[in-house]
């Protein structure tokens, strides 16, 4: 269709050209080039919001627009009611049966849209709405729940960094655990070797201690062997003289 | 007069061309589809309606009934469709000849009885009878349920047929007397006028209930048989 604007605006360029329009579109037909667009389904083109304006609901404003520079604003009105009446006084319209049930039908029609009109409007642009906000909704909490987790992401990367802390406390205990086990240890081999030296310390003196004794015994059974009777009977006689001596210095001191 | 009446309902001709096929297809046109999501407003209330017409006729069916969504649903938008159309002036009304209701009703019920003979013999059969009848009556019931059995396709075109074509008829006479009382007596006249006002609008619910009730009717044979 836009080869024959071109062309007819051609003709009109140059009238000499006007013998080649008429074979033109033959030509044409076979020099076309198909799919050279690239067509392409997303994104979708958005809908217009509101329609073409039209009076009376049938008449479209362009049309109006295009006989107001000849006639003003009453021509096309002037046009629609000299057809109406033609049609009728010419009966090219002719008033039947049906043209009373046509106007009560369409004017039942008329009534009810323009009563009924507006809600059912907002009507479906509610179901349109709700649709919208039913996937907003599903968005927003993928969003929300994406965000809550790189939230706690980040928490967890927080707490990541201080672990070091963690960690010193633990290696402290161990530490101390190594060192307490350690002295523990120590302790254990040194009261292990006192023990053994004590055995031998003990032992020692057990054996000195019979030493003396035997020493002890011994000498005292020679002693006792080489006292004689005679030199016993005269030891218990100086004795005797000597304790009575004793008595008799006692008994004149007084006691004090 | 006599030939005006029912030149409404002859055979449309556009120069001696049967142009019925067109005019049997066209209401098909009305009804804008699109790919998008949200669309206008005409495309979301289309959408709205046929879901709820959808949920509502199809929701006493099994998974086998349900199968037939498709065609019921074309089925109550057809009538409906044309119907409404044909209440418009000068409008033929394809569902005023009883060869396009029976063509519509027929193979319907055709399909929906041979479906359940032969998935469910037994239950077919079994309709034959009602529970509780008395033995000796049991032979002249069977007959009797039989013919009640084939009257339902004849009666679900004729019920059609008959109604919308009533209700032309009467908007037509009505509207014929209306124009000969206008010029003897116009109060009068405009009496007829309001009767016919009111007959308007029963002619628009008439062509609503009679879509549904001829689906609801096949829908329920379907579900006797499925």
């Amino acid at each position: 269709m836009l080869s024959r604007v071109v062309l007819s605006a051609a003709a009109t360029a140059a009238p000499a050209l006007k013998n080649a329009a008429l074979l033109g579109p033959g030509a044409l037909q076979t020099a076309r080039i198909f799919h050279t667009g690239q067509p392409s389904l997303a994104p979708v083109p958005p809908l217009p919001e509101y329609g073409g304006k039209v009076r009376f609901g049938l008449i479209p404003e362009e049309f109006f627009q295009f006989l107001y520079p000849k006639t003003g604003v009453t021509g096309p009105y002037m046009l629609g009611t000299g057809l109406i009446l033609y049609f009728l006084s010419k009966e090219i319209y002719v008033v039947t049966a049906e043209t009373f049930s046509s106007i009560a039908t369409i004017g039942l029609l008329i009534y009810g849209i323009k009563k009924y009109g507006p809600s059912v409007a907002e009507f479906a642009d509610k179901l349109n709405e709700d649709k919208l906000a039913k996937l907003e909704e599903a968005k927003q909490a993928s969003i929300k729940s994406i965000q809550d987790a790189i939230d706690m992401e980040k928490a967890q990367q927080a707490l990541v960094q201080k672990r070091h802390y963690l960690f010193d406390v633990q290696r402290n205990n161990i530490a101390m655990a190594l060192e307490v086990t350690y002295r523990e240890r120590l302790h254990r081999v040194y009261r292990e070797v006192k023990n053994r030296l004590d055995y031998h310390i003990s032992v020692q003196n057990v054996t000195r201690r019979k030493e003396q004794e035997h020493m002890i015994n011994w000498v005292e059974k020679s002693v006792v062997q080489s006292i004689s009777a005679q030199q016993e009977k005269e030891t218990i006689a100086k004795c005797i003289q000597d304790l009575k001596l004793l008595a008799k210095k006692a008994q004149a001191q007084p006691v004090m | 007069m006599n030939e005006n009446l029912f030149t409404s309902f002859s055979t449309p001709t556009l120069m001696g061309l049967p142009i019925i096929i067109m005019i049997i297809a066209f209401p098909a046109l009305l009804y804008p589809t699109s790919n998008r999501l949200i669309s206008n407003r005409i495309r979301t209330l289309q959408q709205y309606l046929i879901n709820l017409i959808l949920k509502q006729m199809m929701a006493i069916h099994s998974p086998k009934g349900r199968t037939w969504s498709l065609m019921l649903m074309s089925l109550i938008i057809f009538i409906a469709s044309t119907n409404l159309l044909g209440l418009l002036p000068h409008t033929f009304t394809p569902t005023t000849q009883l060869s396009i209701n029976l063509g519509l009703a027929i193979p319907l019920w055709a399909g929906a009885v041979i479906l359940g003979f032969r998935y469910k013999f037994k239950t077919s059969v079994s309709h034959f009878l009602p529970q509780g009848t008395p033995i000796l009556l049991i032979p002249m019931l069977i007959i009797i349920e039989t013919i009640s059995l084939f009257i339902q396709p004849m009666a679900l075109a004729v019920r059609l047929t008959a109604n919308i074509t009533a209700g032309h008829l009467l908007m037509h006479l009505i509207g014929a007397a209306t124009l000969a009382l206008f010029s003897i007596s116009t109060s009068t006249a405009l009496i007829t006028f309001i009767i016919l006002l009111l007959l308007t609008i029963l002619e628009f619910a008439v062509a609503l209930i009679q879509a549904y009730v001829f689906t609801l009717l096949v829908s329920l044979y379907l579900h006797d048989n499925t």
